[in-house]
């Protein structure tokens, strides 16, 4: 694939400073879906040095830039998952229940071809998240999907915020029980974050206190990045976004942030947060939820599929994502499903998926939507995008071409063990696929096996 | 990178070899230690070869190299003719002399998010040294196929502890072959056993976090040497000590990464943090060759190669098929061309053995220079950038006048295919190997010391190494048997260190092996079933195991030892 | 449904439902419970796919007791009919999805409350029709979807049970018994299935190789069984006998294989042993094999068809475009959700299926007619034809298009409310009564 040669040859950068690779290119006169700006019949998008520069009609492109012909076909922004744990060599630190000190970042593995199956589904950026078995679990990393290179730093989504993963109801306290650790109850969810705000605020004091202090003779107190990032959260320098479904424990936490002042929050899956909508819009909580999937535990048994529809309407910012290898590749089909319950339009189906999730990950400056200034994340499709008959075509990145159904050879591997089978065969199992599901049980499962030499 | 200081060591081992009066009934010692190897053909370096030559050894060191140089007259000569000597190889990172530890038993009442440091693998002011087993078997079976000198590491976890140079001789007592002692600081992206930190993801934060408590350690620790007036005392943490010495840049830290990712990881964390990194034991360096060449960082490449792929024979193959079989082979080509296309790049580096069967070291250095490492660059990485890279070029890795007598003695020239080698020489003394007809291929070297059940007609008696495929690595280890009075018993062991688990309710019948064991994981027991067939030395099972509402099954194979 | 008036159709659509659903509400007091109902009653005006008899422009359906008794452009309504006007409507006979465990499958995570999987690998015996719930949450929930019948099966084990078809409506799992019932067999299989088994192909093979010996041994025992099962000697054995009439010719026998190895493996099997009625499900790499397939002339039932592709060098969208190619290459496809609480999801996947080589109309085919003539059911369902069992919905446009909406659903005759849980919970909490007011004094949220 030519695509993946030319990155192959561009990722030779030192470490500190990845070069991004930034295109220019010309789409000419699709149906331009802004989300912001309404739909533009016949409308041609320039893109230069990886930046939307031009929406208009009858653009000419400058020498040297290629131009696609989006005749007949649908433009809309690259799709961002709020929530995924493809691209990663280990998703959840589970041997204690509140890991704010460690970073997805550490983990992106740029090698997984679940990548090139996103872009195939028109997707550009992901929330790569840290699991769900910890009260407050791992830093996230948002990330582009910039597929063909071996370097984790090409796929940083430059200058996005800091986020963090909370979880709260049943993926914690069945992990406490099987470690025979609190919390074992919805009680000690509460517990533990609120024991855990008032430590880091301790630990704020004292290092405030050395700080401040000028004498030559001073001996620093204990350094604890635990408790450093906990901070950083109280002082508004990194999201949260916090795994919940039901709807009680979905208050609980707002209740939570009240009392120690965080006032931004995103609630993901909240499969119960329509039965909130009212506080959710009062707080200003936001929501990142399934389109449809339930009754996989208990605590979602009692689920709508009308749950986006719901918050919606209630005022409440919500999207959709996968948090699945399988579903991210149609975010588009389960975004059109709000149609279907809920009966939302097309702008505000498509905002779920784009606008929404960029809000949610502080990055809807640069992404989210297909306005002049922004950064050229650009899906093209054959078939309206909110279509079941739709078919994802192209997907750029900064400009940059990533996928092209046109070209596509079917192996997308980048590397290949040589010790590897030709014919393996791993049939899909829909349990398996839910990561975030992955709670202390498999958690100790892998334990057993994690003994390497 | 650092010089390391050795005269006391060397003059120590010096005088224990030199004493004038000996008796020794098993006839083992050494008439004397003066040796004059003569009309050899001898590469003092890479690159430098002297024909004719003769190399003189006494005291345990080289005092000359060179044609027409004068023979002491307690000399033993040796009449090389025909053979090759070269400077004994340096193995930059293995467990060579190492005896795994028994596992720690899991505390009672474990609290998982905050284990003691020795549970969590966070040792770091171990050392090797108290691993070190005199009587290990490995320390010959390396200097069989040409190594002189190896850095030992610890078994362990995250942070077992320092790693120590040792020369490859026997003696009777270990700190006798120690040349550096305490030369790195070993570490492993190896989690605790189900606490905290349990993978990738704490150890990265948890190294961030000893690291910079440890900078204050030390900081507070020399304040307080100053003058303690008025401070609070610094405390005598063991951990934080055993980083001060990285602190300062006077020790390194070896990190054992071999794949790409994990090379990464290491490298962030000495961009983060500061330290002075060695790479060792790595087995994707392609992908990083650019950041290397920044960096500058020294790297040991792995000595164990992957399998060369079977492609399906036939000439009906599929389009698909091929070009599968192609992508494969590329990658193949890919790990063994990459020490040559390192030196391309112009990034030297050394080999390490940890991983790599000691008996199949020289089919892989041959295998890495049919595919682009030339002859004179392998030796290098074998002798003079090791030396280098470990900081003991000053007294090893080259035939020269000065050096410590560390000699390879080969019936041709080396990195050709028929060539054995005749002798060793490590510190002076001299190792005689018998020359095979046929080249028998051995075993890589046993680090544990298996127990072998008696074999008698019972087809399940015995000692069986097994292998368990699993989500990590493959787990292997020892399934050993017994029968007494018509019952089975038995006992699995894991080369990974975990406890020995028994095997229960064993029953045989019709060929078919089926018993269950109990594993602990997370404060629960797990139960395990086996169920297989056994057919000759064969047994070929499946093991199933329920856990919290899954059901994996995973693959079990075992083969009969000995005979 | 043309994308450009998507818009104003559902601005429009939107404020209609608006309008509607306060109704909605008042017809859900607390103490009304919405019921179905039988009779006669006339479809009129709607544009009907009958999926066996093309398509009607214009057209009329009667229903009488359960039954199609009428079907076309130009049919006389019973003056005691209940007429039902559909203009601007489609009416489809009701969806069949061709591998569930719903109703067997209430919350994925709580084993009890999981009833498709029996401890043991020879289990031919156990029924998935009687351990069926018939009040199932997820009912509801997937029929209001228009989806009607679904065969529900066992899992697990070599011959894991006997799977039967179910419509989706009835208080007894007699009352839902849709007609057929099968024998769930799986081909030992070479697919590595959970990610970490690396084995050989030897050792593959010798593991399938005796396997295989395991499910041969059961099927010769149930051919003798099958020669002796009238002797008075031959003692009870309820795993083997419930295997004879496969034997014999009178029941169907499902074979889940899926590596492309084991596809093939299964379709020399079967014809080794010479059992007439069989299926293939699962058949995920079926389109590496197709031409075999098709020769064999077995048909398949597959899916998910949302699913990821089998091999990592696979092309993306394989799984997407393997009904296609199978139904291009000859073979007789039916689509299944292998699912339990999304089987509502089935014509989505189709819709996949469809965009992805498949073709619209044979898509729909795979998820009505064929479902049910594989399925054993031809007879009574999928398809609109005089004599056929009533299972129709009626919708607003394509029913594989997510923006569609399924206003009224007929399974066997009855004329089904429209609602379930996830409508009521929808209805309950649009507007909630009270909203974030009354709460305010007790809690602040935000704070300043």
């Amino acid at each position: 694939m030519k695509n993946i040669l030319t990155l192959l040859l561009a990722f030779f950068s030192t470490m500190a400073l990845a070069q991004v690779q930034k295109g220019d290119l010309l789409i000419k006169n699709g149906t331009v879906l802004t989300v912001t700006n309404g739909t533009l019949e016949n409308t041609d998008v320039l893109v230069r040095d990886g930046k939307i520069s031009r929406i208009g009609k009858d653009l000419r492109a400058p020498r040297g830039v290629e131009t696609v012909d989006a005749t007949g076909k649908f433009v809309m922004p690259g799709i961002i998952d709020a929530h995924s744990h493809i691209a990663g060599s280990a998703i959840n630190e589970g041997t204690s229940q509140v890991t704010a000190e460690v970073s997805m970042e550490d983990v992106v593995d740029p090698l997984d071809v679940g990548i090139y199956r996103a872009l195939a589904g028109g997707v550009t950026s992901i929330h790569l998240m840290h699991g769900s078995a910890n009260v407050i679990g791992g830093q996230n990393e948002t990330m582009k999907l910039r597929y063909g290179t071996m370097n984790p730093d090409e796929l940083r989504f430059e200058g996005a915020p800091r986020t963090i993963k909370f979880a709260l109801g049943e993926n914690p306290t069945r992990g406490g029980r099987s470690r025979g650790i609190q919390p074992q109850s919805r009680m000690g969810v509460e517990n533990m974050l609120r024991t855990s705000f008032t430590q880091a605020i301790a630990y704020g004091k004292k290092w405030d206190a050395y700080n401040a202090d000028k004498s030559p003779r001073k001996v620093a107190p204990e350094y604890d990045l635990r408790m450093q990032t906990l901070v950083d959260i109280m002082n508004g320098d990194v999201l949260v976004h916090c795994h919940s479904y039901r709807a009680d424990e979905i208050y609980m936490l707002m209740k939570v942030f009240s009392d120690f002042n965080i006032p931004k929050l995103t609630f993901q899956h909240a499969n119960e947060a329509y039965k909130v909508a009212p506080e959710l819009a009062a707080f200003g909580a936001s929501a990142s939820v399934f389109a449809d999937w339930w009754a996989y535990k208990l605590e979602v048994y009692y689920s709508t599929a009308y749950n986006a529809a719901i918050l919606t309407n209630n005022g409440v910012l919500t999207s959709i994502n996968s948090d699945s290898g399988e579903l991210i590749r149609h975010l588009f089909h389960e975004a059109a499903k709000t149609q279907k319950y809920g009966e939302l339009t097309d702008d505000q189906a498509l905002a779920l998926i784009t606008l929404n999730p960029a809000k949610q990950l502080g990055i809807d400056n640069r992404v989210g939507s297909i306005e002049v200034g922004k950064d050229a994340d650009i899906a093209i499709f054959e078939g309206h995008p909110l279509s079941v008959y739709t078919v994802p075509l192209m997907t750029f990145i900064d400009g940059v071409k990533y996928f092209d159904k046109s070209i596509d050879k079917g192996d997308a591997r980048i590397y290949v063990g040589p010790e590897s089978s030709i014919s393996e065969v791993m049939i899909y199992d829909r349990h398996n696929d839910h990561r975030c599901l992955e709670g202390a049980n498999v958690m100790a499962f892998e334990e057993l096996f994690s003994n390497k030499k | 990178m650092l010089r390391l200081h050795l005269v006391l060591l060397l003059s120590f081992t010096v005088m224990q070899t030199s004493l004038l009066a000996q008796s020794d009934p098993s006839g083992e010692s050494a008439v004397t230690t003066t040796y004059a190897i003569t009309n050899a053909t001898v590469i003092t370096k890479p690159g430098s070869e002297m024909k004719d030559a003769t190399v003189v050894v006494k005291n345990g060191l080289i005092v000359s190299v060179g044609k027409n140089v004068s023979i002491p007259n307690d000399a033993e000569v040796i009449d090389a003719s025909g053979l090759y000597v070269y400077a004994a190889f340096i193995d930059g990172m293995s467990n060579t002399g190492a005896k795994r530890p028994e596992n720690m038993p899991r505390p009672q009442n474990l609290f998982t998010p905050d284990p003691p440091n020795d549970y969590a693998g966070i040792t770091p002011e171990n050392s090797v040294m108290e691993q070190l087993d005199i009587k290990s078997s490995s320390i010959g079976n390396m200097r069989k196929v040409g190594f002189a000198i190896s850095h030992s590491v610890p078994y362990g976890r995250m942070l077992p502890g320092s790693g120590s140079i040792i020369l490859l001789n026997d003696a009777d007592h270990v700190d006798d072959i120690v040349l550096a002692r305490d030369a790195a600081l070993y570490a492993q992206f190896v989690g605790a056993p189900g606490a905290y930190p349990g993978n990738i993801l704490g150890i990265m934060a948890k190294w961030r976090n000893l690291y910079r408590n440890a900078e204050n350690h030390k900081d507070h620790t020399e304040l307080y040497a100053q003058n303690p007036a008025g401070l609070e005392r610094p405390t005598s943490d063991r951990v934080s000590l055993a980083f001060h010495p990285v602190i300062s840049k006077t020790k390194p830290v070896m990190f054992d990464v071999s794949d790409m990712l994990d090379v990464r990881r290491a490298m962030r964390l000495q961009n983060d943090l500061g330290f002075n990194l060695i790479l060792s034991g790595v087995e994707q360096a392609w992908g990083v060759i650019d950041e290397l060449k920044a960096t500058g960082t020294p790297i040991f490449l792995s000595l164990d190669l992957p399998d060369k792929p079977k492609d399906i024979k036939g000439d009906d193959k599929t389009d698909e098929v091929k070009a599968l079989e192609a992508r494969r082979m590329e990658f193949y080509n890919t790990h063994v061309g990459q020490a040559g296309a390192l030196i391309e790049a112009g990034v030297n580096f050394g080999f390490s053995a940890r991983g790599a069967s000691a008996g199949k070291i020289k089919d892989n250095v041959m295998t890495l220079i049919e595919n682009g490492l030339s002859e004179s660059d392998a030796l290098a990485a074998l002798t003079t950038n090791p030396a280098s890279m470990l900081g003991i070029d000053n007294v090893t890795g080259s035939v020269e006048t000065g050096k410590m007598a560390n000699l390879m003695v080969s019936t041709a020239p080396y990195f050709t295919k028929d060539s054995q080698i005749k002798m060793m020489f490590v510190d002076g003394t001299k190792h005689v190997y018998e020359i095979k007809e046929k080249k028998e291929k051995k075993e890589g070297e046993a680090t544990d010391e298996e127990a072998s059940a008696t074999t008698g007609s019972d087809p399940l008696v015995g000692t069986w190494s097994y292998e368990l495929v699993t989500p990590g690595e493959p787990q292997g280890g020892k399934m050993i048997i017994k029968k007494e009075g018509g019952k089975y018993s038995g006992v699995l062991t894991s080369n990974d260190g975990t406890p020995d688990n028994d095997m229960n309710n064993i029953s045989y019948r019709d060929g078919e092996l089926a018993f269950d064991f109990d594993i602990e994981a997370a404060g629960n027991s797990v139960n395990v079933v086996v169920v297989g067939n056994v057919s000759g030395a064969d047994f070929d099972a499946t093991a199933s195991i329920s856990f919290g509402g899954q059901n994996v099954e995973l693959g079990l194979t075992a083969t009969k030892d000995g005979k | 449904m043309i994308r450009e008036m998507k818009n104003i159709r559902t601005l429009f659509a939107a404020f209609l439902m608006l309008a509607i659903v306060p109704l909605m509400s008042l017809a859900q007091e607390d103490d009304q419970v919405l019921r179905a109902r039988n009779g006669k009653f006339a479809l009129t005006n709607a544009k009907i796919y009958t999926v066996t008899n093309g398509i009607i422009e214009n057209g009329t359906i009667i229903i009488d007791n359960g039954i199609i008794v009428a079907v076309g452009a130009d049919v006389k309504i019973p003056a005691d009919a209940e007429v039902f006007d559909y203009k601007g409507k489609e009416i489809y006979p009701g969806m069949i999805d061709g591998g569930t465990t719903l109703g067997l499958a209430e919350i994925g995570s709580i084993s009890e409350a999981n009833d498709f999987q029996e401890f043991g690998q020879l289990t031919p015996q156990m029924q998935a029709l009687t351990a069926v719930n018939p009040n199932s949450t997820a009912i509801p929930v997937t029929r209001v979807s228009g989806v009607t019948t679904v065969w529900t099966m066992p899992r697990g084990g070599v011959l894991s049970g006997t799977a039967a078809t179910i419509n989706l409506f009835g208080y007894t799992p007699d009352q839902m018994f849709a007609g057929s019932k099968g024998i769930v067999m799986n081909f030992p299989s070479t697919a590595g299935g959970r990610r970490f088994r690396r084995l050989s192909p030897e050792e593959v093979k010798k593991r399938q190789d005796r396997a295989l010996k395991t499910v041969n041994d059961a099927w010769d025992k149930a051919e003798l069984y099958a020669k002796l099962e009238n002797s008075d000697e031959v003692r009870s054995y309820p795993e083997i006998e419930a295997l004879v009439p496969v034997v014999k010719g009178e029941m169907m026998l499902f074979i889940e294989a899926n590596a492309a190895k084991d596809i093939v493996a299964t379709i020399a099997w079967v014809k080794e042993r010479g059992y007439k009625k069989v299926i293939l499900t699962g058949v995920s790499e079926g389109w590496r094999v197709a031409d075999q397939i098709a020769e064999s002339g077995i048909p398949v039932i597959t899916g998910p068809v949302q699913a990821i592709p089998t091999r990592d060098s696979d092309s993306y969208d394989a799984a997407y475009a393997n009904p296609g190619i199978m139904s291009k290459a000859g073979v007789k496809v039916a689509l299944r959700t292998m699912d339990s609480e999304n089987v509502r999801n089935l014509p989505y996947h189709a819709g996949f299926a469809a965009a992805y080589g498949m073709g619209r109309e044979e898509a729909l085919k795979a998820i009505t007619i064929n479902a049910a003539e594989i399925l054993g059911i031809g007879d009574k369902v999928g398809s609109i034809e005089v004599g056929k069992q009533a299972n129709i919905f009626v919708a607003t446009g394509d029913p594989f298009e997510t923006a569609t909406k399924i206003t009224d659903l007929f399974i066997d005759g009855y004329k089904v409310p429209m609602t379930s849980r996830q409508i009521r919970l929808y209805d309950e909490f649009l507007n909630r009564t009270p909203g974030v007011d009354k709460d305010k004094k007790a809690i602040d949220i935000k704070k300043k």
